[in-house]
């Protein structure tokens, strides 16, 4: 599907970006951030509030545009793209999940999986087809007709990570997915997240949960904007 | 520049068909049932109201036409108009003979006024006459005005010449004579008469649906009254009637044409016609306003939607949506409201019309101008109720629209 060059080892990339919010005084809210995403990575990104993780998914996710550095998506340069390109690359490359799961109601779970495919112009039959295997997939075949408000908080996640994942993007930009849940289902969800990631989907997690962000191989941890702690740069830590 | 410009035509590009954007505006409406149906009903009352205005009228006035042609546009009616001295002006005594003479004319009726009233007895005082007036006539007037009788005979040979009276519709309703299954006699001022028959209005002369029409005979003996004709009627072939009419009044009167008045009867209606559109344009007046306060309402809807909806707006944008698909996604949204709102007016408006013309025993006419115009106009205040609402969408920051709370 993804038609952009792929040869990158990175899905993202981050090269010196700040993000300052005009006002008076002007917000910082990141400072010359690096980061690099490798393929098939399960990265946390955890900070208190106020530390930049918003910021830094809203970039990640091509919402908004760096003050400065740039943004590499699959090896691709994303500054400078028109915002009609930027939306080609979220349908195809990115796949969002939100802590409030923003399913649309009155709309059953598979047509809300099938959204994710909606604006790559596959055709419905398709739509649908995928969108069938995908809630089967993070374990909610019972629920395919189902509309969101006759299921439980964690089976909405998961219909909204199926919503991620329908279109096979190049990784997953989940931000606190895990925020709205109880314990319990924070649990099973994060192994769902790990099941998935071992299956080859690359996963980036912001979260406030150190208990969360400790399931991660990677960790980052943000703060005022900088990163603090980097877990790929201590020794004997690193990913594999 | 020219680099990054080629590498935006090689990315993917996010795309949406008409068909999916219409079905993704569709879907915003299913899930809102009751607020979509109540503001397209705004834009339904407003086609449904034009559409009958201009129906009824049309079927109206075809019905009125139709009847025109039934009873002839051939017919003229001459009276005595104002003279230049003092005093009444009347027609000369053989203007009747004269007029006959007119070779394409085939048919000469005349009518004489008499004075005095009509009462239901003899002990009601003088001049409370209902405005209903006494006429003497020939034998031939319902043949001229193509009258007909909604009870009883006309007047014949026989009961021209005795105390015999036919009444006009409204004559009849006035005196509360319905029918003639039980003998109703009337004091005609002298005497008593006997009504023989009852007709059904006539179109052509209002004036004798007031009147009690006798016989000239009668009118002679009975009410002591000198026969001259006052109005004469005239039947002439349709294809002549100008030309006969134009040489009516130096026919009647060679000498003073100018005291002649000759109308032709079907041009009262033909004005009636015209007055009764002049109410239509008040009503399509009216119904305009109706359809641009259902516009008005369908901006509202819109309005809220794109504040209640941020956040759909902001998935949608994460799911690549472009904002031009935003911006379409809402417009169809208000197209189709005011759309289904335009069909239910037109529907509605027809069974409104087909209702009333059936119960007035009309023709049903629906001018297709009325729904085409319905249509295309409906369409368009959507397309303009939803223009405003679909930029506000369409230029929402993403992040914005993504905030919760």
């Amino acid at each position: 599907m993804s038609s952009l060059a792929s040869d990158s080892p990175y899905a993202v990339e981050l090269n010196q970006v700040s993000k300052i919010y005009p006002g008076t005084p002007p917000v910082e809210a990141l400072s010359e951030v690096s980061i690099s995403v490798p393929r098939g990575e399960l990265l946390g990104i955890v900070g208190a509030s106020g530390s930049g993780k918003s910021t830094l998914l809203h970039l990640v996710g091509t919402l908004t545009r760096p003050t400065a550095g740039s943004v590499f998506i699959d090896g691709l340069d994303t500054s400078g793209l028109s915002d009609g390109a930027l939306s080609g690359i979220r349908s195809r490359n990115v796949g969002f999940v939100f802590q409030d799961f923003f399913l649309l109601p009155g709309v059953t779970a598979t047509e809300n999986v099938g959204n994710g495919l909606l604006y790559s112009g596959t055709p419905g039959r398709e739509r649908k087809r995928r969108a069938e295997a995908m809630l089967e997939r993070v374990g909610l075949s019972h629920r395919l007709a189902h509309l969101p408000n006759e299921m439980s908080g964690g089976e909405q996640q998961r219909v909204a990570i199926a919503r991620a994942l329908v279109h096979d993007p190049s990784f997953i930009l989940a931000d606190e997915p895990t925020g709205n849940l109880d314990s319990q289902n924070t649990a099973s969800l994060m192994e769902l997240m790990v099941s998935l990631n071992h299956d080859g989907a690359t996963v980036i997690l912001i979260t406030h949960d150190p208990e969360v962000a400790e399931m991660c191989a990677r960790q980052i941890t943000l703060k005022d904007g900088r990163i603090e702690f980097d877990s790929s740069t201590v020794p004997g830590n690193a990913h594999d | 520049m020219t680099e990054r410009a080629e590498i935006q035509m090689e990315l993917p590009k996010s795309r949406l068909s008409f068909l999916e954007t219409l079905r993704v505006g569709s879907s915003g409406l299913r899930t809102r049932r009751l607020r979509s149906a109540l503001s397209a009903l705004g834009i339904t009352i407003g086609i449904a109201a034009l559409i009958s205005v201009l129906g009824l009228s049309a079927s109206g006035s075809a019905d009125l036409i139709k009847e025109l042609d039934a009873l002839g546009t051939n017919l003229l009616t001459i009276e005595a108009g104002q003279g230049f001295g003092a005093g009444p002006v009347s027609l000369p005594d053989d203007a009747p003979a004269m007029i006959r003479r007119i070779s394409p004319v085939y048919e000469v009726a005349t009518v004489s006024k008499v004075p005095g009233g009509v009462y239901r007895n003899d002990l009601i005082a003088d001049g409370r006459t209902r405005g209903i007036t006494i006429v003497a006539s020939g034998l031939n007037l319902i043949d001229a005005q193509q009258g007909s009788l909604k009870a009883g005979v006309f007047l014949s040979q026989v009961t021209s010449q005795f105390p015999a009276v036919v009444l006009g519709a409204v004559a009849a309703e006035r005196l509360g004579i319905r029918d003639l299954s039980i003998g109703h006699q009337l004091w005609l001022g002298e005497r008593w008469f006997t009504v023989i028959g009852i007709l059904n209005p006539l179109l052509l002369a209002a004036d004798l649906d007031r009147a009690a029409i006798i016989g000239y005979g009668a009118a002679e003996k009975f009410l002591d009254h000198d026969v001259d004709a006052d109005v004469i009627y005239v039947r002439a072939f349709p294809e002549h009637i100008l030309d006969v009419r134009s040489v009516m009044a130096a026919t009647v009167n060679p000498e003073s044409p100018e005291e002649v008045q000759v109308s032709r009867a079907s041009d009262v209606l033909e004005a009636r016609v015209a007055a009764t559109s002049t109410f239509t344009n008040l009503f399509v007046g009216l119904g305009a306003v109706a359809l641009l306060v259902g516009g008005i309402g369908i901006a509202n809807v819109m309005v809220i939607a794109v504040i209640e909806r941020r956040n759909e707006i902001g998935l949608r944008r994460a799911l690549g949506a472009t904002r031009f698909h935003i911006a379409t996604q809402f417009l169809s949204e208000s197209l189709l409201l005011s759309g289904i709102g335009g069909v239910a007016g037109i529907l509605m408006g027809i069974l409104v019309t087909a209702i009333y013309a059936i119960s007035q025993d009309w023709s049903l006419v629906i001018p297709g101008l009325a729904v085409v115009g319905g249509m295309v106009s409906s369409v368009l205040i959507g397309g303009v109720a939803g223009f405003y609402p679909a930029l506000r969408a369409a230029n929402m920051s993403p992040t914005e629209a993504l905030r919760t709370g």
